[in-house]
């Protein structure tokens, strides 16, 4: 047994080839990097990991390929080796990195890793230790495996965006990519974490097959559920709630301003009343329960607007919250970022990159007592380590890697 | 996939979840890699009992589906945490446990002498996950949370709109389900480090945190342009959505420069004979600064929704992906259901449920493992299920039981 004094990192020691790319696969490997595991992101100037040429950019300047930081952002703490897979000496070092290592991830196209030989059945050849892990789009079998998409995608194929609308108008979903951020990466970690503890009494390792649509449904479910069970449409939500009146979004002072209320309880109610100063028409016979408030949820939500647009948002969350009810200011990034909250619990973090200078990174949402999370260097300049993984780590001598340069195996 | 040696991973694992409204699919995903999970409940019931959708819509305690799929495959004990005897029943069980999951009230189970500390005196391997809207320490930690508040606090919910609309709301109470989801890798993560070191530890995870990393790149935009984005979808053809025959579609024709994204959509039009296809045929549509025009979005919107106002959201799925191009149907229930490629996946399952006389018809596995079965397994427990089982498994005999039924410190089901 291990003393916890020497042993501070919950994934101490465990080594990941990381082959993702863009989107839900390298959040995967950076909460494995957070968690202490050391990861080693391959990546090639001749196929571009598309996300350094996504914006934001440091000080707007598209220029080059290290500052995004839609890129960075999913990329601290990894090492990167560059590797041209298409030049055949690439594989002598994949196959050293696939020796050493305790998982190896990959999001591409099904069958991209079995054409450079990395399928499941040749990797685990070289390490049956390994944890080989793909994440496809919809499986990889089935009329529609091959089908394109991107996170919007998946947010409509799998039932979110339908219901994240107003109702008559065309549906909005989240605005962003939302499937890949958290859906994905999160069902991911936890099926390698399940192969982890498996292998730690079987001695073996396993191949991981992530859906992304199984996996986002799974987190949604209740649209099927209902249609299945009750023969029923669920409707759009817009911004409220089936089991809370009033329940929105409401504007304040400010530009582009807005303050969440949530009403569930009677009680909450009549909180909220008296911090409005007990209106007359709060009283009216329309809004005395929760069935009458849902009923005339238009009218209730316009009155309770009159009284906040001339209000501070942070103000009068303060305000109602100390009354019991709950509100939360619609912040943007900046106040999200800003947040008196967030920044205490030292949600956001900088770190120092080469190129884009101090620059803002969040840690994964998990507090370990015993086994922090850790956040020390930013994301990896394209190749920034091959030199240091090939010597230390794999064991080629300095006139190995430098021919390997020259012959352009290494960029 | 083929399957060897398959084993259920985690039947070594013990799972003790005392959670409600906001956190049970973190023991959920145990449940279904096999692991024994307890859902403990109160004496007055899992709140989320009473929340809807109901099966044929009637309300009841055992009618939620809610409740029903986010409990399933779990055991369930009823326990008052008021008494004396039931706080006792509660430390027991985490003596024999590997990991609570508990999402109450910051401070409550430390006003019941139920701390960390104390449970972890009596099993230092014990993980304790908390999952709360604002975590165990900060200046918000006392403030009630909900789900819009929290999406709104951390930035998520801003993002759910554009210009100076007011942002719509995910469904399914997201910010619950992606603290829910960390929780379960957090607990993970500490319960291979307890493996290893035979030390346990409490793990922290809030909502307001867990939306800050579905952010996508809204927080970079500001730190490194001083921007502030909002959501997309009003770029022309760039992840846009569009009304059809019998729904809506969602399309990205395009992203950023990629010119052989877009000429793959516009041979897809051409192919389909869209009136006007030539308006598509233009370097302009390449340059995003020109899609984010409003002459850009109503010109594509005029053009394509012609067309797919013509063809249902499937039509519209299966032709143009046929041509290489990412659109896909604004899905709801029913078309999830029927989707093609679910159905030949087997993908949806159903269980029995005696206390329905019904079958409820569940999403299926999120992922396949070559050595590891996912089960869907039990329904979710009746309303103290199994409080006499797992009471005997402690060592209480049936006399203790009666007793305690009876002085209402546990509830034993019929």
């Amino acid at each position: 047994m291990l003393q916890s004094n020497v042993w501070k990192k919950a994934l101490e020691g465990i080594v990941v080839c990381d082959f993702t790319w863009v989107g839900a696969g390298p959040i995967t490997t950076n909460v494995l990097a957070q968690c202490g595991a050391e990861v080693i992101k391959i990546e090639s100037r001749a196929k571009l990991d598309i996300l350094r040429l996504g914006g934001p950019f440091k000080d707007g300047i598209a220029k080059g390929i290290e500052r995004s930081g839609y890129f960075s952002n999913r990329n601290p703490n990894k090492k990167s080796i560059a590797l041209n897979m298409s030049h055949p000496k690439s594989k002598e070092v994949v196959t050293r990195l696939i020796k050493k290592s305790d998982i190896i991830a990959n999001n591409f196209r099904v069958g991209q890793m079995e054409k450079w030989g990395l399928g499941w059945e040749d990797v685990r050849k070289i390490n049956p230790r390994i944890i080989y892990v793909t994440m496809s789009l919809q499986g990889t079998q089935g009329p529609h495996k091959s089908y394109m998409g991107f996170g919007v995608n998946l947010n409509a194929l799998c039932g979110l965006t339908a219901q994240a609308a107003f109702k008559g108008q065309r549906p909005f979903g989240t605005g962003t990519n939302y499937t890949d951020h958290v859906m994905v990466p999160t069902h991911t970690v936890f099926a390698i974490m399940a192969a982890l503890l498996h292998r730690e009494k079987t001695g073996e390792g396993q191949l991981i097959a992530v859906s992304q649509l199984a996996a986002s449904i799974a987190m949604k479910p209740m649209d099927v559920m209902t249609y299945a069970a009750n023969n029923e449409i669920l409707e759009p939500l817009g911004y409220s709630d089936p089991n809370a009146a009033p329940h929105g979004v409401y504007t304040t002072l400010g530009y582009r301003r807005w303050i969440a209320i949530a009403v569930f309880t009677e009680e909450e109610w009549q909180s909220l009343k008296r911090v409005m100063g007990n209106p007359e028409w709060a009283e009216d016979p329309k809004f005395s329960s929760f069935e009458a408030r849902k009923e005339n949820e238009d009218e209730l939500n316009q009155r309770i607007e009159e009284w906040t647009r001339w209000q501070y948002a942070e103000a009068l969350m303060e305000e109602l919250i100390k009354a019991g009810v709950k509100a939360g200011v619609v912040n943007d990034a900046r106040g999200a970022i800003e947040d008196r909250h967030l920044r205490e619990r030292r949600f956001w973090v900088y770190l120092d990159h080469p190129e884009m200078g101090i620059s803002l990174y969040n840690r994964a949402p998990i507090l370990f007592s015993k086994t922090p999370l850790q956040m020390h260097t930013a994301a990896p300049l394209l190749g920034h380590h091959t030199k240091d993984v090939l010597t230390d780590f794999l064991g080629y001598s300095e006139d190995e890697v430098a021919k390997m340069t020259e012959e352009g195996v290494l960029t | 996939m083929e399957k060897e040696n398959i084993l259920d991973s985690l039947n070594d694992v013990r799972v003790i979840d005392f959670t409600g409204e906001l956190g049970p699919y973190a023991s959920r995903l145990y449940a279904g890699l096999g692991a024994d999970v307890i859902h403990v409940e109160p004496i007055t019931g899992d709140p989320l009992r009473n929340i809807g959708p109901f099966y044929k819509n009637k309300p009841g305690r055992e009618r939620s589906l809610q409740f029903l799929y986010y409990n399933a495959g779990k055991r369930g004990i009823v326990l008052d945490l008021n008494k004396d005897r039931g706080r006792e029943i509660f430390i027991r069980l985490c003596s024999n446990a590997d990991i609570l999951f508990e999402s109450c009230i910051p401070g409550y189970l430390d006003s019941l002498g139920m701390s960390y500390e104390i449970l972890s005196s009596h099993n230092p391997r014990l993980v304790q996950v908390s999952i709360t809207p604002f975590g165990n320490f900060g200046p918000y930690t006392d403030y009630p949370g909900s789900d819009i508040t929290c999406s709104a606090l951390g930035g998520f919910l801003y993002l759910g709109g554009i210009d100076n609309e007011k942002p719509v709301r995910a469904p399914d109470n997201q910010s619950y389900r992606m603290a829910e989801a960390y929780a379960a890798v957090g607990g993970a993560c500490a319960l291979y480090f307890a493996r290893k070191t035979g030390i346990g530890q409490h793990v922290d995870v809030s909502c307001i945190e867990s939306v800050g990393m579905a952010l996508e790149n809204a927080a970079q935009y500001w730190d490194l342009e001083g921007k502030l984005r909002r959501g997309r979808g009003r770029e022309a053809g760039a992840a846009t959505v569009h009304p059809c025959k019998d729904g809506y579609v969602v399309i990205v024709a395009i992203m950023g420069k990629n010119k052989r994204m877009w000429d793959t959509f516009l041979e897809w039009m051409k192919k389909e004979n869209v009136e006007e296809w030539e308006v598509f045929d233009d370097e302009k549509w390449i340059d995003p600064s020109y899609r984010i025009t409003d002459e850009a979005y109503e010109t594509f919107c005029r053009i394509f929704e012609r067309y797919t106002m013509q063809h249902t959201k499937e039509y519209l799925y299966e032709s143009g992906q046929a041509s290489r191009v990412a659109i896909s149907p604004v899905s709801n229930g029913k078309d999830l259901l029927e989707n093609p490629q679910l159905k030949h996946l087997n993908y949806w399952q159903k269980l029995y449920h005696e206390s329905l006389g019904a079958e409820i018809l569940y999403p299926g596995p999120p992922y396949e493992l070559s050595s590891l079965r996912w089960r869907l397994s039990k329904p979710a427990p009746t309303f103290g299920q199994h409080t006499e089982e797992i009471l005997k498994e402690l060592g209480y005999t049936n006399e203790e039981i009666d007793v305690m039924a009876k002085e209402e410190v546990i509830y034993v089901a019929e």
